[in-house]
């Protein structure tokens, strides 16, 4: 093509209009912090991460963990917590190593392929925690409804069984579905320009 | 020792400044957002340097941190979001060196270039540069054939856009 060996040809020109720093500018501008993306998937994850493992706490102190303990629930609820914190130990562990694996000298490829992995590491544990969240929820519900007598009394007499159910799935789904719709933003954000250019860098194989 | 390393790397950065500003053109449409890439490149290449053995070129090992910060690790601001029309290439083409069409000519290829993605660009630029497939698909993490396929791509895509 002779138009692209006409611009290289004046590429080479261009390098005699192009800007030149002083020593002292470079200097200043090692001295300032990144603003990378790397730098926010890290914020946010770690944010992620806070957020979810201090869920246990809140429900600890704002009584509805005593009231769970109550209705002899104290061992179900203490497996919980031991397999939510190896859980979350263990996508601590593997999102920084994911993380360190993050290197502007690998090819662009490779750079690429390690962010999404940390990130997606996030998104798993993300995921997890919506699925135990859900499964928590139905459990819980069934265990109410059909081995404590108090709830059983109560609920026949005020409203039927189903409606209990279906009012318990249908709240469990709403705020599934509206973290769901939250996290997908943020990812969204976060990762769009990177996944489009990851999927333009994937075209190449045929 | 950290000063040592400061002065090194500082000192060879200014001297191979260059390929940087030209990283920041092809990326870029204003001064600002060139000054904002430049900023960022330059950390990310002084956060690098210390794995840095000298096993390389100072400058071929540039060439992929300033590409990876520009495609992936940048955070566009919105200002170089938008596509540059005619007017506003910051490439500086010397009307006195050409004649009239070829400057012409010139100033489209500038603007259909901007017009491409950022792995297109990248591609673009590393042949500009006058890189070897090899070492084009070298930097993208890519395979040789795929990066000859590739360009050919860009080409027919560049001629697409000049011709429409």
């Amino acid at each position: 093509m002779d138009e692209l060996e006409l611009l290289k040809q004046d590429w080479k020109k261009q390098e005699e209009v192009l800007p030149r720093l002083s020593y002292k500018e470079i200097y200043q501008m090692i001295l300032k912090k990144s603003s990378s993306i790397v730098k926010w998937i890290f914020v946010i994850s770690i944010l992620e991460f806070v957020l979810w493992a201090s869920l246990d706490i809140i429900f600890r102190f704002t009584g509805l963990h005593a009231e769970v303990q109550k209705e002899s629930m104290g061992t179900f609820s203490l497996i919980g917590s031991i397999l939510s914190y190896t859980i979350l130990i263990y996508f601590i562990v593997r999102f920084y190593l994911n993380y360190k694996k993050i290197q502007a000298t690998d090819s662009t490829k490779v750079l690429m392929e390690n962010i999404i992995k940390t990130r997606r590491t996030v998104k798993h544990y993300i995921w997890i925690n919506l699925s135990f969240f859900g499964i928590l929820m139905i459990s819980t519900t069934i265990y109410m409804l059909f081995f404590t007598n108090e709830f059983q009394k109560s609920a026949s007499v005020e409203t039927p069984i189903w409606m209990i159910v279906l009012s318990t799935l249908l709240v469990t789904l709403v705020f599934i579905g509206l973290i769901a719709l939250f996290y997908r933003l943020i990812y969204g954000i976060l990762t769009r320009r990177l996944k489009k250019n990851y999927k333009e860098l994937e075209k190449l194989e045929i | 020792m950290n000063k040592e390393l400061e002065h090194s790397f500082v000192t060879n950065l200014e001297q191979n400044q260059n390929i940087v500003h030209k990283v920041c053109r092809i990326y870029t449409s204003d001064p600002d957002s060139h000054n904002d890439l430049f900023q960022e490149i330059t950390i990310q290449l002084w956060k690098a340097y210390p794995k840095f053995r000298g096993d390389a070129k100072f400058s071929t090992w540039m060439y992929r941190v300033a590409l990876n910060t520009a495609i992936t690790l940048y955070r566009r601001s919105k200002r170089s979001l938008r596509t540059t029309d005619l007017d506003s290439i910051d490439f500086k083409i010397k009307a006195e060196e050409y004649d009239d069409e070829v400057e012409q000519q010139l100033k489209l290829m500038y603007a259909a270039v901007k017009q491409l993605n950022d792995i297109e660009k990248a591609l673009v630029f590393l042949y500009l540069e006058d890189k070897s497939y090899k070492e084009i698909a070298e930097t993208m993490g890519i395979s040789e054939v795929n990066a000859r396929v590739k360009m050919n791509r860009v080409k027919t895509k560049l001629k697409k856009i000049l011709n429409p």
